[in-house]
C-alpha cells in the first residue's frame, strides 16, 4: 500500500485496509497458535522446573531456587565434550566436503553434475538410525577391525570410541555440508578464475581470493546447519558410543529417564538452549560482515 | 586428484547403504558373513505386525504433520510479507527459535508440558463429564503431530518466504491493474509460483517426521512409530531383518524423492508453456 | 446374513482383513460365542469370557526385549480380537520415569519387585480385582518372596510373572580364568579383557555389584560405600566395552567377552553358543521378581486384565519360559516344563548359589545420590 493510497483513503480503500487487517490475522493465527502451545508453552514450563527441587521420589517440586544452575559444572564432561566434538565435527565436514562441492560446481562435466549431486542428497533423505546402524557392523569386531587383524595390525578396537562417533557424525551430516557449498560455488562466474589466472595469480592464490570469499556464504550455512545439528545429538553417541561418550543431549535423557532429576535437566536445557542462542548469533554477526546474508544463513 | 577424491567420498557414502542391502538378502542369521542369497528377511518383515503398525503410523503422523505443517506455514509466511514492526520481529524470532532449539529440548519440553495440560483438563473432564467414563487425554497421535508440526512449519515459513522474496512482484501487480479480485490473484498468479517452494517444504517436513526418533521418543505414547520400532530392534540385536527393514525404508525413500522430482519437473515444464 | 455372505466374510477374516471381532460381530457368531461361554466358562478356554466388544481392539503392554513368546499374543488376539501393542525398556528407571510423566496411555506393564512400593505410594497403580484374574492363584507359588512385593499396604497392585538373578556371562572361549566371583569379575575387566567387559546401563545392578567387589551390601545407600563403589565405576569406566543393558548383539558379536546379565539372557545366550557361562558371583548380588500390573488410568482397563489373566494360563505361561528362559514360581506351570529346564543350573541355581542374593530394595530406586553417582560414571 503506497503513501498515496492511504493518504487518499476512501470509505472502500479503508474497507479493504480492514479486511486486509483481518485477513493478516487470520492467516497468522494457526502458526500463532502453535508457536504459543508448543514453543513457548513448553520452554516457560522447563523455565520453571528448572528453579524447582527434585520430588523425593524423582520427578518435579516446586520450589525457587538457582542450585540447578550453580551445579551444572558437575555435568562439565558432557558439555566439554559437545563443545569440543560438535565444533570439531562441523570442521572434519567442511574440510571433508569443500573439495567435493568444487568438484561438483567447478570441475564436473555438466553432463554429470545433476545425476552427482543427487547422489550426494540422496543418503540425506534415507533413514538416519538404519545409516548409523551400519556403522555398527562396519567399526565392530568383525568388520574393520578384523580385516585390520587379518592384515596384521594386530587387536584395534574402533567401536564406542570418541573416533566411532566421529565417523556417524561425519557420515550423517556430509551432505548437509555439501549441499549449501555447492550452491554458492555453482553461482560463481568461472569466468573470474580464468581473468585470476590470465593475472598471473597461481591456482592457491585463485583460489585464496577469489573461490574462497565467494563461496563463504554456502560455507557459513552449511557450518551453522550441521553445528546446530550436532549440538543437540543424542542418537550417534547412544549408538555408537556405547553410553561412554557422552553429549548433552546424552546427559539430558538420562537426567529425565534414568536419575528422574527433572529440575536439573531442565536446567541443562535452559543451559543448552543459551549456549546454542549465544554461538548462533555470534556466529551470525561475526560472518555478517564477510559477505554472508543473514536471510541466507538460516537454511 | 580431485576426481579421485570425490570418487573416495562416494565410495564413503554408499559403502555403508551397500552393506545394508547386501546383507538383508543373506540367508543366515548373522549380519556379519554373508552365507548365501536369500528373500527369506523379506518375507519376515512383510509379515510382522508390529513393524507394520510401525509403518502405518509413522506414514499417518508424517503425512499429518507434512500437510499442517505446509498448509499453515504457507499461510504465516504470505501473511509476514504484509506485515512489519513487533509482530514481524516476534514471528521472526518464533520461526527462528524452533528451528534452532535440538529435538531433544522439544521432545522433553512437550512432554512436561502436554502432561500438565492433560493434567488439568483430565480432572475437569471428570468433573464435568455425564458418565462415570470420561474420556481421557493422553499421548498418541494428537501429540507426536503436533510437536513435529512445529519444526515443520518453521521449515515451511522459511523456506516460502525465500521463494516470495524472490518472486516476480510485476505479475501479481499486472493481475491488480487487470482488477482481479485479490483471490483470483492468488490462486492464478501466487500460488503457482509459489507451488515448487510449498511442494519442496511437504517433502522435507514429511521426511523429518518419518525420520525422526528423538521427538517422538517423547511424546509417542503407547504408540511405535517406523524409527522408534527400528531402535528398539537394533538394541535387542543385529539381525538381516533389520536390514531387510532398512533396505525397505530406503526404497520408499527413493521412490517418494524421485515421485516428487518428476512431479516437479513436469509442473516446472506446464509453467513455462 | 445368507451363507455367500457368511463365507465371504469367513474369508476376509481369514485373510486378516478384519478383525475376529467384527467377524464374530458381524456374523451373529459372536453373541452365541459369549452366550456358550459365559454358561460354561470353563469348558472351552479354561479362562473369563468375555462378551464381544466387552474388551475393544488393543492393548498397550510395556516390558522388556525379548521377554514374551510372540505367537501367545497372535494367540490372544485371535481369541479376544484385542491387539498387543509392545513397547519395550531398558531399565525400570527409565519405565518409572516416562510413567510418571504421564500421558502414556499403557494398560499394562511388567514392573520389578524393587519399583512396586515407589509405584504405589506415587498414586500410580490401581489395586487389582482379583476376581477379574481367574488364573492368578497365590497359593500356587513355590516362594512367598516371589509374591510379596506385589502387595503393599494389604491391597494386591501386582501379580508375579517370573523371577530371575543378575550374574555375569563370560564368553569361555576368551576368557579362560574360570571366575566365580564379583571381585575377579572387576579385576579381570581392569587387568586382562580391558575394553571387552559391559555394564548394565542402570543403577541398580551397576553400583550394587560394584559394591559387592567389597563385599558390601548390594542394596547399599551408605555414603561411604557408595563413594567406594563410584571409584571403582569411575576407575573401570575407560577398561569398559560399553555401559548398555543390551549386551546380546555385542557378545554374540565377539565384541564384548564379558557381562553383567540377567538369567534369562544367559540361557538364551548358551543356546546361541555353549560357550557362554552364565555365573552368580559367590558373594552375591541380585535376586529379582517381575509382575504385571496395571496404571492408574489405564485406557483399556478390561482388556489389560483379560491380557494378564491370559499370560498367567499355566499353558501360555510355559510357552513364555521356553520363549524367554526366565523361571517361574508358580507350580502348575513347572508341572508343564521340560525336566531339562527344571534342572537346568542357569534359570534353578543351586541353593548355597541363591542364599546370598538380595532382591533390589525401594530405596536404591528413589536414592539421589545412587543416580548421581550413575550419571557421574556415564558422563565421566
Amino acid at each position: 500500500m503506497t503513501a498515496t493510497a492511504q493518504t487518499i483513503a476512501t470509505p472502500a480503500v479503508t474497507e479493504r485496509r480492514q479486511s486486509g487487517r483481518w485477513l493478516t490475522a487470520l492467516l497468522l493465527a494457526p502458526s500463532a497458535v502453535w508457536f504459543f502451545v508448543l514453543l513457548i508453552l513448553p520452554l516457560a514450563v522447563v523455565l520453571v522446573y528448572s528453579v524447582g527441587v527434585r520430588a523425593p521420589a524423582g520427578g518435579y517440586q516446586a520450589a525457587f531456587t538457582l542450585d540447578n544452575y550453580l551445579n551444572l559444572p558437575a555435568r562439565w564432561a558432557a558439555f566439554k565434550n559437545t563443545l569440543t566434538l560438535a565444533p570439531l565435527g562441523t570442521l572434519i565436514c567442511l574440510l571433508a566436503g569443500y573439495p567435493l562441492a568444487y568438484f561438483l560446481a567447478v570441475k564436473s562435466s555438466a553432463r554429470w553434475r545433476v545425476m552427482l549431486l543427487i547422489l550426494v542428497i540422496v543418503p540425506f533423505w534415507t533413514s538416519f538410525l538404519i545409516r548409523t546402524y551400519a556403522w555398527i557392523f562396519i567399526l565392530g569386531g568383525r568388520g574393520i577391525p578384523a580385516l585390520l587383524d587379518a592384515m596384521g595390525m594386530g587387536d584395534v578396537r574402533l567401536i564406542n570410541t570418541p573416533f566411532s562417533v566421529m565417523c556417524g557424525i561425519v557420515y550423517a551430516y556430509l551432505p548437509l555440508m555439501v549441499f549449501p557449498i555447492y550452491v554458492s560455488l555453482e553461482k560463481l562466474d568461472k569466468r573470474l578464475l580464468e581473468a585470476s589466472e590470465d593475472l598471473g595469480a597461481g591456482p592457491f592464490a585463485t583460489f585464496r581470493q577469489i573461490t574462497l570469499p565467494l563461496s563463504a556464504p554456502g560455507i557459513i550455512t552449511g557450518c551453522m546447519l550441521v553445528f546446530i545439528l550436532l549440538m543437540g545429538e543424542y542418537l550417534i553417541p547412544q549408538m555408537l558410543g556405547g553410553g561412554k561418550v557422552f553429549f548433552i543431549g546424552n546427559a539430558l535423557v538420562d537426567l529425565f529417564l534414568q536419575s528422574l532429576n527433572w529440575p536439573y535437566g531442565s536446567a541443562v536445557a535452559m543451559a543448552l538452549v543459551i549456549i546454542m542462542l549465544v554461538t548462533v548469533s555470534l556466529y551470525l554477526r561475526a560472518t555478517a560482515a564477510t559477505g554472508g546474508r543473514r536471510d541466507a544463513s538460516l537454511i | 586428484m580431485l576426481r579421485a577424491y570425490s570418487a573416495l567420498v562416494y565410495l564413503f557414502l554408499y559403502g555403508p547403504i551397500a552393506l545394508i542391502v547386501l546383507f538383508s538378502f543373506n540367508s543366515g542369521l548373522s549380519a556379519a558373513d554373508f552365507q548365501g542369497f536369500s528373500l527369506r528377511w523379506y518375507a519376515r518383515v512383510a509379515g510382522n505386525s508390529l513393524m507394520l503398525d510401525a509403518l502405518r503410523t509413522s506414514l499417518t503422523v508424517a503425512f499429518s504433520s507434512a500437510a499442517l505443517a505446509t498448509i499453515m506455514g504457507t499461510m504465516a509466511a504470505l501473511a509476514l510479507q504484509r506485515v512489519k514492526g513487533p509482530v514481524r520481529v516476534i514471528f521472526d524470532g518464533l520461526t527462528y527459535i524452533a528451528i534452532m532449539v535440538p529435538g531433544i529440548v522439544i521432545g522433553i519440553a512437550t512432554l512436561i508440558a502436554l502432561v500438565t495440560t492433560f493434567d488439568a483438563a483430565n480432572a475437569v473432564l471428570a468433573e464435568i463429564w455425564p458418565t462415570d467414563t470420561p474420556p481421557q487425554l493422553h499421548m498418541g497421535y494428537g501429540s507426536i503431530i503436533a510437536a513435529h508440526t512445529l519444526f515443520s512449519m518453521a521449515l515451511v515459513v522459511v523456506i516460502v518466504r525465500a521463494r516470495i522474496a524472490g518472486m516476480d512482484r510485476s505479475l501479481i501487480e499486472a493481475s491488480m491493474d487487470l482488477y482481479a479480485d485479490p483471490w483470483a490473484t492468488f490462486r492464478q498468479v501466487t500460488l503457482p509460483q509459489l507451488a515448487p517452494a510449498i511442494l519442496a517444504g511437504f517433502l522435507l517436513c514429511f521426511t523429518f517426521s518419518f525420520d525422526d526418533f528423538v521427538i517422538a521418543f517423547f511424546v509417542a505414547g503407547p504408540l511405535n512409530t517406523l524409527p522408534i520400532y527400528v531402535f528398539s530392534s537394533i538394541r535387542r540385536g543385529v539381525t538381516p531383518e533389520i536390514n531387510a527393514i532398512g533396505t525397505a525404508i530406503m526404497m520408499f525413500s527413493l521412490v517418494m524423492l524421485f515421485g516428487a522430482q518428476l512431479l516437479l519437473r513436469r509442473k516446472s515444464v506446464q509453467g513455462k508453456t | 446374513m445368507d451363507r455367500k455372505e457368511f463365507i465371504e466374510q469367513l474369508r476376509r477374516y481369514h485373510k486378516g482383513s478384519i478383525s475376529r471381532r467384527h467377524f464374530l460381530g458381524v456374523t451373529g457368531l459372536g453373541t452365541a460365542t459369549a452366550v456358550l461361554a459365559a454358561s460354561v466358562p470353563h469348558l472351552m478356554t479354561g479362562r473369563r469370557a468375555y462378551a464381544a466388544g466387552e474388551l475393544g481392539d488393543q492393548v498397550n503392554l510395556t516390558t522388556w526385549p525379548d521377554y514374551h513368546e510372540p505367537k501367545n499374543f497372535e494367540k490372544f488376539t485371535a481369541e479376544t480380537g484385542v491387539k498387543v501393542n509392545i513397547t519395550v525398556f531398558g531399565s525400570n528407571e527409565e519405565m518409572f520415569a516416562k510413567l510418571k510423566a504421564g500421558g502414556t496411555g499403557w494398560d499394562v506393564l511388567v514392573p520389578t519387585n524393587y519399583t512396586i512400593e515407589t509405584y504405589v505410594s506415587e498414586d500410580m497403580f490401581e489395586p487389582l480385582d482379583a476376581a477379574m484374574l481367574p488364573n492368578y492363584a497365590p497359593q500356587s507359588y513355590t516362594d512367598p518372596r516371589f509374591t510379596e512385593p506385589g502387595t503393599v499396604g494389604g491391597k494386591l497392585y501386582a501379580v508375579h510373572k517370573d523371577w530371575g538373578t543378575t550374574g555375569y556371562v563370560i564368553n569361555s572361549a576368551k576368557v579362560t580364568d574360570k571366575p566365580t566371583s564379583w571381585k575377579e569379575f572387576w579385576d579381570l575387566t581392569n587387568s586382562k579383557y580391558q575394553g571387552r567387559t559391559m555394564v548394565h546401563d542402570y543403577q541398580l545392578t551397576t553400583i550394587g555389584n560394584a559394591l559387592k567387589y567389597f563385599g558390601y551390601s548390594f542394596n547399599s545407600n551408605d555414603e561411604k560405600e557408595l563413594a567406594d563403589a563410584e571409584k571403582l565405576l569411575l576407575d573401570s569406566k575407560p577398561n569398559l566395552f560399553a555401559i548398555n543393558s543390551d549386551y546380546k548383539p555385542s557378545l554374540i558379536n565377539g565384541d564384548a567377552y564379558m557381562s553383567v546379565c540377567w538369567t534369562g539372557d544367559g540361557k538364551q545366550l548358551q543356546k546361541t553358543d555353549p560357550a557362554f557361562q552364565y555365573i552368580l558371583g559367590k558373594e552375591g548380588g541380585e535376586i529379582w521378581a517381575d509382575f504385571y500390573a496395571v496404571p492408574k488410568g489405564a485406557p483399556h482397563r478390561a482388556a489389560a486384565y483379560a491380557l494378564i489373566d491370559f499370560l498367567l494360563e499355566p499353558k501360555v505361561n510355559a510357552d513364555e519360559v521356553l520363549f524367554h528362559g526366565y523361571p517361574v514360581a508358580d507350580k502348575r506351570v513347572i508341572d508343564l516344563l521340560p525336566k531339562e529346564i527344571i534342572e537346568d543350573p542357569i534359570l534353578y541355581p543351586a541353593a548355597e548359589l541363591l542364599a546370598p542374593l538380595e532382591f533390589g530394595a525401594a530405596a536404591t530406586l528413589t536414592n539421589p545420590a545412587r543416580a548421581e553417582i550413575m550419571a557421574r560414571f556415564k558422563s565421566a
